[in-house]
């Protein structure tokens, strides 16, 4: 029997990802919003408490001029690519309160084609910085792969693996922007964006939304024939040591990342091992975040990631399926949508009615990871 | 054609320059740029602490496609460049490698050196710090 202070997903909702200029962000955010009330079977008025993020696409409390002025508390969140996680974190938190026994958290974002445009003044760093070229996310994604690959002896190939199965994943997924497959040849030879990553190692800034009911223990099986279980959430910042994006400077290794810790903390959170995981999301901002992310969520040991990919075990089918949606590479990355994205994969995946490919045996425990600027991790464990 | 270094407060003032950072004297962590709080303990203040010039590669790329602003292609217009980390003992250092790319590799040794960043509208040449072969520079 469930207890009132539990969190479950009783419903979930989301616009497609990719490219359509006849929406904007509010759009989208709406429409995952009335998608997941539908699922849940309540209406907008039986939310006690929201929570929003999106990076550039608006103050998400104003939504409520067009879901219905009901007074509601809705907090606004913009935490980078931590904030769907934080939304969630928020309205948990709330519920769990017993500030209300429903809520909802939304994420949504719109961005401009091409790499993020970044202010160094924003980051605390001198013009210098970004006017010499060196303040670009990707040659950071580039720089912690490269000296990953190396200090693990890892190859180029391991890196078009991950690729290619995003865009396998993405091509059966109804909600995915990139549905083409692409052979590791095909990545492997893209053009050159900063070595060792090319163009189809990277995903793309594009738009999207989605949304998720949240009820508390006393009301989840009441409202959801198959409720999933928030078993855990836990969020950190970097620590001393880390190896970050828009980084002038490293303090000699080893570099220990934000994801370690957000994800031991939320498997002892959950009283489970990252062994016990059925399906995964792992931030894939590129090919390298994903190789390296397997290892520092506990999935994998650190160098097993080649083996891992070349014998399917990462695929929908494999023992510990990761991305079954695409992920970043295949969705692309609306900044403030894609940790909810997440959420609503493994959801999906955990009731048995995933849009795209469904891991088959009945996965009950499921597992999300986000990882950002300024060097923010947050993780989640899902149960049924 | 005159020159100017990008942002004087990078650098010590001596000709050639080097690059000057800060060390806390309570837990003696050296950081760059310049900073006036220890980001690793809150005790001790911080002293500029000039870098050591040469050390070796610790990571690498190039910068293929031409960023948006506000970087400053140079004068040529974009051309892809290679930047990495430098490992100067106390500290890793993020600079522009001026080491033709078949060359650059984890390992190798380097020295400090400066490479034309942009030109300003005036045409003075701004320079900006980088890191070069360290065998190149001894030849």
């Amino acid at each position: 029997m469930s207890r009132p202070e539990e969190i479950y997903v009783v419903g979930c909702g989301m616009h497609p990802f990719g490219r359509d200029e006849s929406v904007s962000g509010m759009d989208m955010a709406e429409r995952a919003i009335r998608e997941a009330l539908a699922d849940a079977g309540v209406a907008w008025a039986d939310i006690g408490y929201a929570a929003g993020g999106s990076d550039v696409s608006g103050k998400p409390d104003t939504l409520v001029g067009r879901l219905g002025l009901t007074g509601v508390p809705f907090v606004n969140v913009q935490n980078g690519c931590a904030t769907g996680a934080s939304t969630v974190l928020a309205v948990a938190n709330a519920l769990r309160a017993g500030e209300a026994s429903l809520g909802l958290a939304v994420g949504f974002d719109k961005h401009e084609r091409g790499a993020f445009h970044v202010s160094a003044a924003r980051y605390g760093l001198g013009d210098w910085y970004a006017e010499t070229g060196m303040m670009l996310t990707t040659q950071f994604f580039a720089l912690k792969t490269q000296r990953y690959l190396h200090e693990y002896a890892i190859g180029e190939r391991a890196l078009a693996m991950v690729a290619a199965r995003a865009f396998r994943n993405g091509s059966r997924h109804p909600l995915a922007w990139r549905r083409k497959e692409l052979t590791e040849e095909e990545i492997l030879g893209s053009a050159e964006v900063s070595p060792p990553l090319t163009q189809y190692m990277f995903c793309s800034p594009g738009q999207g939304a989605a949304a998720l009911v949240l009820a508390r223990g006393d009301r989840a099986f009441d409202l959801c024939e198959r409720p999933v279980k928030l078993a855990s959430l836990a969020f950190r910042t970097r620590r001393f040591g880390s190896f970050e994006v828009f980084a002038p400077w490293l303090p000699p290794g080893p570099h220990r990342s934000p994801s370690v810790d957000a994800a031991e903390a939320v498997f002892r959170g959950a009283g489970l091992r990252p062994s016990d995981v059925q399906v995964a999301q792992l931030q894939d901002t590129d090919s390298g975040s994903e190789l390296i992310h397997l290892a520092e969520t506990g999935l994998c040991g650190h160098g097993e990631q080649p083996d891992l990919l070349a014998s399917g075990a990462t695929d929908p089918t494999g023992r510990i399926p990761v991305n079954t949606d695409g992920g970043c590479l295949a969705g692309g990355e609306p900044v403030g949508a894609s940790g909810l994205r997440q959420f609503h994969e493994v959801v999906r995946q955990l009731q048995g009615r995933a849009p795209g490919e469904q891991v088959p045996g009945g996965p009950r425990v499921g597992f999300t990871h986000v990882y950002g600027a300024p060097g923010i991790s947050a993780c989640a464990v899902l149960t049924v | 054609m005159t020159t100017r270094l990008i942002d004087e407060s990078l650098f010590d003032g001596a000709d050639p320059p080097r690059l000057v950072g800060a060390r806390c004297t309570g837990c003696r962590t050296v950081v760059f740029p310049r900073q006036d709080s220890c980001p690793r303990c809150s005790d001790g203040a911080m002293t500029a602490h000039v870098l050591p010039d040469s050390g070796e590669i610790w990571s690498w790329t190039v910068q293929s496609f031409r960023p948006k602003e506000p970087y400053r292609p140079p004068a040529v217009g974009h051309q892809p460049y290679a930047l990495g980390y430098v490992d100067l003992g106390e500290i890793l250092v993020e600079a522009r490698l001026d080491i033709p790319r078949r060359l650059i590799r984890i390992g190798l040794p380097v020295r400090l050196t400066t490479v034309e960043a942009y030109r300003d509208e005036d045409g003075t040449r701004i320079l900006t710090f980088a890191f070069g072969s360290a065998a190149e520079d001894e030849r």
